[in-house]
């Protein structure tokens, strides 16, 4: 079996980076295209990111989860704090001036890594509005309040869908606590 | 089934704003001391949705031609840099090293416009001359023969000295604030890694409970009026120097002038300016 790509770059490996950078520099800039303003913003975000990824990558833990998850994780982490600090999250007023993102079927996702075919397995059960409360806010950087201004739902519906969703997929994925989580914090 | 630390519906909601939101200060306060005792960990629920990420139909878009150059540059350079830092041996002596605090960030808001020329003119006004560089580390005495694994910051700053020699490195003037009488020292910032650090002897030690020093970085490719919060840090009583890491908020893409601010605790998202105790500013050209 192959030494994944995180062992290398901890090892000290420069030559792996840019094979980091192919393989997951597609996947980062389409989260951070998704959750920034523009692609100024985008590339931005995308260079603190790769960062936290050079720093962290003695933390990964293969037999804890993929590498995919580990760098999206740390795109997550760092993405929110970028919106946060610039108070950045997208105005909107309504679902009608969102895109429509949808999940892969658990078929189509097995393609991308387990954890996304397991994800996509609960997101399938989940009912229509459920799902579209964890897109908007897991995808489209939509605060919880923000969600419910935007779907009508009460605020305590949509913590409570948010809530639920994230946790079925966590026990699909049957991680403990913490072992995928990746990145300085 | 035995009862779980997600059940508690507050623990579970705290960890469903940090993955989603993002938790200010005295939420991740709350989350870790609701967490203490269970098996939680503070990103319990980072993975979930992480996968429900990947399972999103995302648009597919190439990562930009230049930002990939740029990446792997920068990642490069960080990498050779940490496995420069993993065999340089333990010096004797070592400075004492302010780690940074927890803080809150920078936000460029409602500043008054051409305030980077107010800290130019600050700078110009307030500069004494340096009476003496700080002499450089010192390594006269036979290094000890032990590998460190977690290598100092004073270490990581001559590991980054030695593989970047692009890195700028520029002395810290001192100001009219009487926190400035004494200071003396460096920052050193690598444009390609983004990393940095800031070295200093004669600043006086700060109550973190009164009061914290701040970074500001102004960027030359950035609005003026809005400098990178550099990080927040603090000097602990009877250190005689301080070397500490740089975390800047944003990506600096041309430093052109360092301040050090004395600040509420935490730090500030808009400094007043109303103490500002060291500055550095990059030579042009």
């Amino acid at each position: 079996m192959s030494e994944s790509l995180m062992t290398r770059i901890a090892r000290g490996e420069d030559a792996a980076v840019a094979e980091v950078i192919d393989q997951y520099g597609a996947l980062v800039w389409s989260i951070a295209r998704r959750l920034t303003r523009n692609p100024s913003d985008a590339e931005d975000a995308v260079q603190e990111i790769f960062t936290d990824v050079w720093r962290s990558a003695h933390r990964f833990d293969p037999s804890a989860g993929t590498e995919k998850v580990f760098i999206t994780t740390i795109a997550r982490r760092r993405l929110i704090d970028r919106m946060r600090r610039l108070s950045n999250r997208v105005p909107t007023e309504s679902t009608d001036v969102l895109d429509e993102l949808g999940f892969h079927t658990p078929d189509t996702a097995g393609e991308i890594s387990v954890e996304a075919e397991r994800a996509a397995r609960v997101l399938a059960t989940l009912r229509p509005e459920q799902r579209q409360v964890i897109e908007l806010g897991l995808l489209q950087g939509l605060s919880h309040s923000e969600i419910a201004a935007v779907t009508g739902m009460p605020l305590g519906t949509v913590k409570t869908f948010m809530r639920r969703g994230l946790i079925q997929v966590r026990e699909m994925l049957g991680v403990t606590p913490g072992e995928v989580a990746g990145g300085e914090a | 089934m035995s009862a779980h630390f997600l059940d508690d519906e507050r623990i579970a909601d705290l960890l469903v704003l940090e993955v989603t939101e993002g938790l200010d200060p005295a939420q991740r306060q709350e989350l870790e001391a609701l967490l203490a005792g269970t098996s939680g960990m503070p990103d319990a629920l980072a993975g979930a949705a992480a996968a429900v990420t990947l399972a999103a139909r995302l648009p597919s878009e190439p990562l930009p031609a230049a930002l990939r150059e740029t990446l792997i540059k920068q990642g490069e350079t960080v990498v050779r840099v940490k496995a420069a830092n993993k065999v340089q041996p333990l010096p004797v002596r070592k400075p004492a090293v302010a780690a940074p605090s927890a803080r809150t960030p920078a936000v460029p808001v409602g500043t008054a416009a051409g305030a980077r020329y107010g800290w130019y003119a600050a700078a110009a006004s307030l500069l004494i001359a340096l009476a003496a560089w700080f002499p450089r580390f010192e390594t006269e005495a036979p290094p000890a023969l032990v590998e460190a694994p977690v290598p100092s910051v004073a270490e990581q700053r001559e590991a980054l000295l030695a593989a970047a020699p692009a890195a700028l490195k520029e002395e810290w003037a001192r100001t009219e604030d009487p926190a400035s009488v004494a200071v003396q020292g460096d920052v050193v910032w690598d444009e390609a890694t983004q990393t940095g650090y800031m070295r200093f002897s004669g600043l006086p030690a700060n109550d973190p409970s009164e009061s914290q020093y701040q970074l500001w970085i102004f960027d030359g490719t950035r609005d003026d009026r809005f400098p990178v919060d550099g990080g927040v840090f603090d000097v602990p009583a009877g250190a005689t120097e301080v070397v500490v890491p740089i975390k800047a908020t944003l990506p600096v893409r041309q430093a052109a002038l360092f301040a050090v601010t004395v600040e509420a605790p935490g730090g500030v998202m808009v400094s007043s300016r109303e103490r500002i105790v060291a500055l550095a500013q990059v030579a042009s050209g």
